[in-house]
């Protein structure tokens, strides 16, 4: 019945729209003037109103860059991620210098060149100097944004991983697993083919290296340590991301991805500092079905102590698949 | 039809030839990147492919004689009809490689089946479902041929159909040695 | 090619090989489907600002995409989502935009009676016309539509199990989509050939439009790119109905392992982007070529810099084919790859900055006629830089770690396909209005719609970039599953409600198009004295364009305001006069 009387609401405005336009556009002919044609006050007011929204664009942008910039990320918990920071705090600058400058400069021009019939524009078609100014100078800056880029992509990607603690994160619909390499920091094979109900997520038992393998739901990270993680899907593509750590990778099925970080921040440090709430979170960030929107897992980031005694306190998988039979 | 119609027809056919070219290249590469990746299991590409490769060179050499005697439809006629018939031959050919390949145990899918032999299958169908266009299009000029609706100076659903088929045949040999040696 | 055939409603309307009827038919099909791409992004804002509640516009759903609370399902959430893409790039942006513009445009501003091929050109249009029908049919299949986002990365969208959507409906989406390429190759051959031969006597490349070499240019990227989408989608197929393993290997999904073994969705995203990069320049060149004309005829100025412009052009099209990897920095390619594509991503900030330019040096002492087509042409250019730019920090392999996939990158792609190149379209309607209908539209009516859309679009967009930098991932369902997004629930509620305004505005748009195609004044023989050849044919529109001869070309597009002339445009088919010499 509400659908009904909205269309009918609709119908009902479109009869009186077409109606106000019939009745201007006649009372236009009875002035002899074309209702259509752009006057001089038209300009006026079109390039007026340029002005004045424009502007009104700009303190729009920085407000919002003012009133949400508390919402944004914290500083950076990784080495490289601190490193990206600076890469990015560089190139935001920079695009948002050009942003300031150019825009304005785009809607002050729409006014202050708003036409009129005495006027004449000026005819001017080409520059090759002006070309040449605006094609070397941001190349120059390119060259520059390329290379920083490039190093810390370098930086970021190319790590020592021989000191690293190797951890496994396995994805699927709709949750997260960990597995621990263990005291010998070597993780054990997997194959999907050897996944059931206990073995979720298919380790190898028969690979020595499976037996000190710790399954985790969450995963600890000692500070200052470098980690290796690993990732796996079991169905689809996902992706991990940890916002906060500056790291993301997708997990595919039949393909083992990796990323490489060191943690600089424990969690107790963040929550002095974001909050009593504040967690570190791993998301899902690519579709992956109807619950991609929840996959969560936390990561928590403390001193090597602390580690030590969580870690102690779980099961390995040859206490949790093996002994059990 | 006037010049610039014929120039357009044929450029259109020329374009819409790229078009297909990119295609392949798609399938092509997607073999190339996926071959050293690992899982790829070899096999000899059956003698039939050979046998069809030669076939549709021969068909292309007709089509061509096919063309030089234009002015005698019932001659030209008979030498389409001849590169229709041995488009047939060549599919018959294709099909019965592709019964070796199964006899050999390389299968598109299921049981058993290899992703080297999926991209053959689906490269090979691929070309041949291009080929039995081109086999329509033979048809039809052979048809039109033979009414005598062709003349050396006027032409162009002739020249299309030989663009495309000739195309459709260099195709295959480049598919073939792709197949054969990559 | 002028044979004057009898025309029946069916040859006139419907199966018309008349290049100006095919562009009317493209341009009115991407209308309802922009209607429909733009009611499923209002389903969508509303459960995002509401998540989890009901809502009346979800009356519009089929019954079973909710639940029985009346809040919408999730996996119809990502339904909604991934049809409101594919709608919007391929429907309306690509089919819509140059299946429009380049019909209509291009026989008219190079002297040509029609296209090389008429019947090749109507094949275009009803390929088109299915595609469109299959389309929108796979909304109400069992399972519904393809889920797994306009990018359809497998496995998700090869395994009904993973998600309904891609059961028939993604099927559906596959031979809609293969319908729609057959057909955009169909219309980018005549346009190649077209431009290529049928210029009228004098119409020289360098004397061309900017329009045309956009369109020519657009062209060819499709002519090369969409096959291999085609074939990108022959290996999913295969995979999909015949077991094969293209792309899948090692799965289980909802407690079924699959047999698949070998395949790598990766394979799958290289061969979509190679057509997926190219593709959003395919969109965007056609609007920034529109908003060229627009801005030059109604600064009544010259485009600053007509030959860089086509350099431009011609380089951004070169490069859109080698960077397509961007899109995929984060699937554990090589880092060394990733470096390479960083490289080549960043270049073509250089010919999109020289644009940018040139734009802005035409502006410069111009003598500015703001009709609402100039309106939007010059809202375009502000989106351009606006979306450019954040693009340099998305093609930045080391940070695009952090906001791939992130609203920051929903608010770029959208600021310039959305924005700049949806304005690039309007611009066009607008503008070519009186040429196509010959009426004008509603001028008052016009300068509405553009305020409102301009002040909504960029209510909805810029925001979300700050949304992207807080961590907020796309396609979610709902911000409320992780309290780190808790804080972000207001700029959801602002987003959301400059959304709905601004698909409200719209509808002034469209009763202002349809109105004036019936009631609008009459048009003038050339109303915004622009000295392109589509204006010198006669405002009622002809079969063959022109009244006996073609014209004959003189000079270039671009003499407004020229020093010595009578009046401050001179058409391309004024002859030189003595002394004066050719730009």
């Amino acid at each position: 019945m509400t659908n009904i009387l909205i269309a009918l609401v609709v119908l009902l405005v479109i009869a009186a729209l077409v109606q106000l336009t019939r009745v201007s556009e006649l009372l236009a002919e009875l002035k002899n003037e074309d209702v259509n044609e752009v006057t001089d006050s038209d300009n006026q007011t079109q390039g007026f109103l340029y002005l004045v929204v424009g502007m009104g664009f700009i303190v729009f942008v920085v407000w919002q860059m003012f009133e949400w910039n508390h919402l944004l990320l914290p500083e950076a918990s990784s080495i490289h991620g601190a490193k990206i920071d600076v890469l990015m705090q560089f190139t935001m600058t920079m695009i948002l210098v050009v942003f300031f400058i150019l825009t304005p400069m785009l809607f002050y021009f729409a006014y202050r060149y708003r036409g009129n019939k005495k006027k004449t524009a000026y005819f001017f078609a080409h520059s090759n100097k002006l070309e040449l100014i605006w094609t070397v100078i941001p190349t120059i800056v390119l060259t520059g944004v390329i290379i920083f880029g490039l190093k810390t992509w370098d930086e970021t990607m190319n790590v020592d991983t021989s000191e690293a603690k190797i951890i496994e994160v396995y994805s699927e619909q709709f949750k997260w697993t960990a597995r621990s390499s263990g005291e010998d920091n070597k993780l054990g094979n997997s194959n999907f083919k050897l996944v059931t109900a206990e073995n979720a997520i298919g380790v190898d038992m028969q690979d020595q290296n499976s037996l000190d393998d710790k399954l985790l739901r969450e995963v600890h990270l000692v500070v200052g340590e470098p980690v290796l993680l690993k990732f796996r899907s079991r169905d689809v593509i996902h992706s991990a991301f940890l916002p906060h750590f500056r790291v993301q990778m997708n997990c595919v099925p039949g393909l083992i991805t990796q990323f490489a970080f060191t943690p600089t921040k424990t969690t107790k440090q963040m929550k002095q500092k974001e909050g009593e709430d504040f967690e570190y979170v791993l998301l899902c960030n690519k579709i992956c079905g109807a619950a991609h929107y929840n996959m969560q897992m936390s990561f928590i980031v403390e001193t090597q102590e602390e580690y030590d005694a969580w870690i102690a306190s779980k099961k390995t998988l040859s206490e949790k698949l093996l002994t059990q039979k | 039809m006037n010049l610039i119609q014929n120039r357009s027809l044929k450029q259109l056919l020329w374009i819409g030839i790229g078009s297909i070219i990119m295609f392949f290249a798609g399938l092509t590469s997607a073999y190339v990147v996926r071959k050293p990746q690992g899982n790829w299991v070899e096999f000899v590409l059956p003698d039939w492919f050979l046998y069809s490769t030669i076939t549709i060179i021969t068909s292309s050499l007709l089509l061509f004689a096919a063309k030089k005697r234009i002015y005698l439809p019932k001659e030209s006629f008979k030498l389409l009809f001849g590169t229709f018939f041995l488009g047939i031959i060549f599919s018959y050919f294709q099909f019965r490689g592709w019964q070796e390949l199964t006899s050999q145990g390389v299968f598109l899918t299921g049981e058993g089946s290899n992703v080297s032999g999926s991209f053959l299958y689906v490269i090979t169908l691929a070309h041949i479902i291009h080929l039995i266009g081109g086999l329509i299009a033979i048809l039809i000029t052979a048809i039109k041929t033979r009414k005598g609706k062709y003349s050396p100076n006027d032409c162009l659903g002739f020249d299309l159909t030989s663009i495309y088929w000739h195309f459709v045949g260099l195709l295959w040999i480049y598919l073939f040695f792709f197949l054969k040696y990559f | 090619m002028s044979d004057h055939h009898k025309e029946t409603f069916i040859t006139k309307y419907i199966f018309s090989q008349d290049h100006k009827m095919i562009a009317k038919q493209f341009l009115i099909t991407g209308m309802i489907m922009a209607v429909l791409g733009m009611i499923m992004s209002a389903v969508f804002r509303v459960q995002l600002a509401n998540p989890g509640e009901s809502s009346i516009l979800y009356t519009l759903l089929p019954g079973s995409w909710v639940n029985e609370m009346g809040a919408l399902n999730p996996d119809k959430y990502l339904a909604l989502v991934t049809m409101h893409g594919t709608i919007l790039v391929f429907w309306v942006l690509t089919a819509g935009l140059s299946g429009t513009f380049a019909n209509f445009l291009i026989p008219l501003q190079i002297g040509a009676r029609d296209m090389a091929s008429g019947f090749i050109n109507m094949l275009s249009y009803w390929f088109f016309f299915i595609a469109t029908i299959v389309l929108v049919s796979s909304i109400y299949v069992q399972g519904g539509p393809a889920s797994g986002g306009w990018t359809i990365y497998p496995p998700l969208s090869a395994l009904p199990q993973a998600i309904p959507g891609s059961g028939t409906g993604m099927t559906l989406w596959l031979v809609s989509i293969t319908l729609f390429v057959v057909g955009s190759l169909l219309g980018g051959l005549n346009y190649i050939v077209t431009i290529l031969n049928l210029r009228t006597k004098g119409m020289s490349m360098q004397r061309m439009p900017l329009t045309i070499w956009a369109l020519l240019v657009t062209a060819i990227l499709g002519v090369l790119s969409f096959p291999v989408l085609l074939s990108c989608g022959l290996l999913l197929i295969f995979d999909r109905s015949f077991g094969t393993s293209f792309y899948l290997s090692d799965i289980i999904v909802n407690g079924e392992m699959l047999h698949n073994m070998g395949g790598s969705p990766i394979l799958f995203e290289h061969l979509f982007w190679f057509l997926g990069h190219p593709e959003v320049y395919i969109i965007l060149l056609p609007a920034l070529g529109i908003i060229s004309e627009v801005i030059s005829v109604n600064s009544r100025k010259p485009i600053f810099g007509y030959k860089a412009m086509v350099v431009s052009i011609l380089v951004i099209g070169f490069l859109s084919f080698i960077v397509w990897g961007h899109h995929m920095f984060m699937t554990g390619m090589n880092p060394f790859l990733g470096s390479v594509f960083t490289f080549t991503t960043l270049l073509i900030a250089i010919p999109s900055a020289v644009k940018v330019f040139n734009y802005l040096a035409t502006l410069w002492r111009a003598n500015i006629r703001f009709t609402p087509a100039m309106l939007f042409a010059i809202a375009g250019v502000s989106a351009f830089i606006t979306g450019g730019l954040t693009g340099l920090i998305l093609g930045d392999s080391a940070l695009d770690i952090n906001v791939h996939d992130t609203y920051f990158v929903v608010g770029h792609f959208h600021i310039v396909m959305g924005l700049s190149a949806i304005y690039g379209m309007l611009a066009g309607v607008y503008h070519w209005f009186p040429k196509m209908y010959g009426r004008m539209m509603n001028k008052n009516l016009g300068y509405l719609h553009f305020w409102a859309t301009f002040i909504c679009a960029y209510g909805v967009f810029f925001p979300m970039h700050f949304l992207g930098l807080a961590g907020l991932p796309r396609r979610y369902y709902t911000n409320t599953a992780f309290p780190m997004f808790d804080g972000l629930s207001n700029i959801n509620d602002i987003i959301t409600f400059f959304a709905l305004a601004g698909a409200i505005v719209q509808t002034l748009f469209l009763f202002n198009f349809f109105y004036s195609i019936f009631k609008g004044t009459k048009a003038s023989q050339n109303p915004w004295k622009s000295n392109s050849l589509e204006w010198t044919t006669p405002v009622e529109r002809i079969h063959g364009n022109w009244p006996g001869e073609l014209p004959t070309v003189h000079r270039w597009a671009y003499d407004y305001s020229k020093p010595g002339a009578e009046d401050d445009f001179v058409l391309q088919t004024e002859p030189l006069k003595e002394g004066e010499e050719e730009h």
